[in-house]
C-alpha cells in the first residue's frame, strides 16, 4: 500500500472529522488509519492551527472541525496538485 | 550639453517583461505561503521565501536597468562637476542593485535546490551558499560566471522536476518541468548575451516564458477547485465499502 503523504494523512483526518459531528480519539484512530502514537501530533498540530477543536463531555475527549478545516477540504484538491507540481508533496 | 541615459537595454521593454516575473513569482510564494499557515510545514515555507526571494531580486534587476548610462556628452563645461556627480551616483546604484539582484536571485534558487535535493545538513548548505558567494565575487569581473552557475543550478531543477513529472505524470507536473527547462535554456544562453544585445532581448523573453508557464500552472491549479466535491464523495464511499 502507497504511503500516505502529510497532506493526504490530514486530509483523511478532517473527512472522518466533518462526517461526524463529535469523534472519539479511538475513532478518529480506527477511520484514519494510525497508531495511537503516530495519531497525536497530528491531533496537537491541527488544534494548534485550528482546522480541529477538542473539548471534554462526559469525561470523554472529543474532536470536531473546524470552519478553518472545512476550508482546508475545500482547497485540498488544488493544495495537492500545487504539492505534486512543485514535487512538494 | 546633451545627456542622454537610456532606459535599461532596449529602453525598458526588459524592464516590462521582469515585471511579469515578478507578479508571478509572488503569486507562487502567496500560494505557498497560505499552504504553509494551514499545514505548519517547513517546506512550503521556505518554498514561500525561495520564490519572493527571485521576485525580489527581479525588483533590484529593474533598478540596475533603469539606472544604465549608454551615451552621456557633455558640451558645457560649466555642468561638468554636476553631471559627473550624477553619473557617479547612477553607477553606484547601478552597481549594488546588479550585485542585490544576483545575491536574490542565487539565493532564490539555492533554496530550491535545498528544497529538492532535502538537504539539511548545516555543513552542506554552508558550503554551496560559499560556492554562491564566490560565483558572485567572480561575476563582477566575468559576468558570464553567474549565468553559467544559475544554468547549473537550474539544471540540477530541471532533472529533478522531470522525476517529479514522470512520478506524477500530471499535466501540472509537466508544466513545471516544462517552465524550470525553458528558465534553463534562458540561462544558458545569457552565457551569451554579451556578444549581441538581441541575444538579451531573446534570453529575457525566453524567460518570461517560463514564467508565463509557472502562471498557466497557478490557473489550472485554480480552476482544480470544480473536482472538490467529487473528491470527497470518492472518499466517503470508500467509507462505505469497508
Amino acid at each position: 500500500m502507497k504511503k500516505r503523504t502529510k497532506l493526504e494523512v490530514i486530509r483523511d483526518f478532517l473527512l472522518v472529522l466533518k462526517g461526524a459531528e463529535k469523534t472519539r480519539i479511538t475513532h478518529l484512530i480506527y477511520k484514519a488509519n494510525l497508531s495511537n502514537n503516530s495519531i497525536k501530533p497530528y491531533l496537537e498540530e491541527l488544534i494548534k492551527n485550528g482546522l480541529i477543536q477538542n473539548f471534554n463531555e462526559s469525561e470523554k475527549r472529543l474532536f470536531s472541525i473546524t470552519k478553518k478545516g472545512c476550508a482546508f477540504l475545500e482547497d485540498f484538491n488544488k493544495i495537492r496538485i500545487f504539492s505534486e507540481s512543485y514535487g512538494l508533496g | 550639453m546633451s545627456l542622454e541615459i537610456s532606459l535599461g537595454n532596449f529602453y525598458g521593454i526588459d524592464s516590462m517583461l521582469e515585471i511579469g516575473i515578478i507578479i508571478v513569482s509572488l503569486i507562487i510564494s502567496y500560494q505557498s505561503r497560505k499552504i504553509y499557515k494551514l499545514i505548519q510545514e517547513k517546506r512550503y515555507n521556505f518554498f514561500a521565501w525561495a520564490f519572493l526571494s527571485v521576485a525580489i531580486s527581479f525588483v533590484f534587476k529593474i533598478i540596475s536597468n533603469l539606472t544604465i548610462v549608454h551615451r552621456f556628452y557633455i558640451q558645457n563645461v560649466n555642468f561638468v562637476a554636476v553631471i559627473a556627480r550624477e553619473f557617479q551616483e547612477m553607477q553606484i546604484i547601478q552597481f549594488f542593485s546588479f550585485i542585490l539582484y544576483k545575491v536574490l536571485f542565487i539565493t532564490g534558487l539555492l533554496t530550491l535546490f535545498f528544497i529538492t535535493t532535502k538537504t539539511e545538513d548545516k555543513e552542506k548548505i554552508f558550503l554551496y551558499i560559499y560556492f554562491g558567494i564566490i560565483a558572485i565575487f567572480l561575476s563582477i569581473y566575468v559576468n558570464f560566471i553567474f549565468h553559467l552557475t544559475v544554468a547549473i543550478i537550474l539544471l540540477f531543477l530541471t532533472e529533478y522536476f522531470y522525476h517529479n513529472y514522470k512520478k506524477f505524470k500530471t499535466r501540472n507536473s509537466y508544466l513545471v518541468f516544462l517552465a524550470f527547462l525553458v528558465i534553463t535554456i534562458s540561462q544558458i544562453l545569457f552565457i551569451f548575451s554579451d556578444l549581441n544585445p538581441f541575444i538579451y532581448l531573446l534570453d529575457e523573453i525566453l524567460l518570461l516564458s517560463g514564467f508565463i508557464i509557472f502562471l498557466i500552472n497557478q490557473f489550472l491549479i485554480k480552476d482544480e477547485k470544480k473536482n472538490k466535491i467529487r473528491s470527497h464523495k470518492r472518499f466517503f464511499a470508500g467509507f462505505k465499502r469497508r
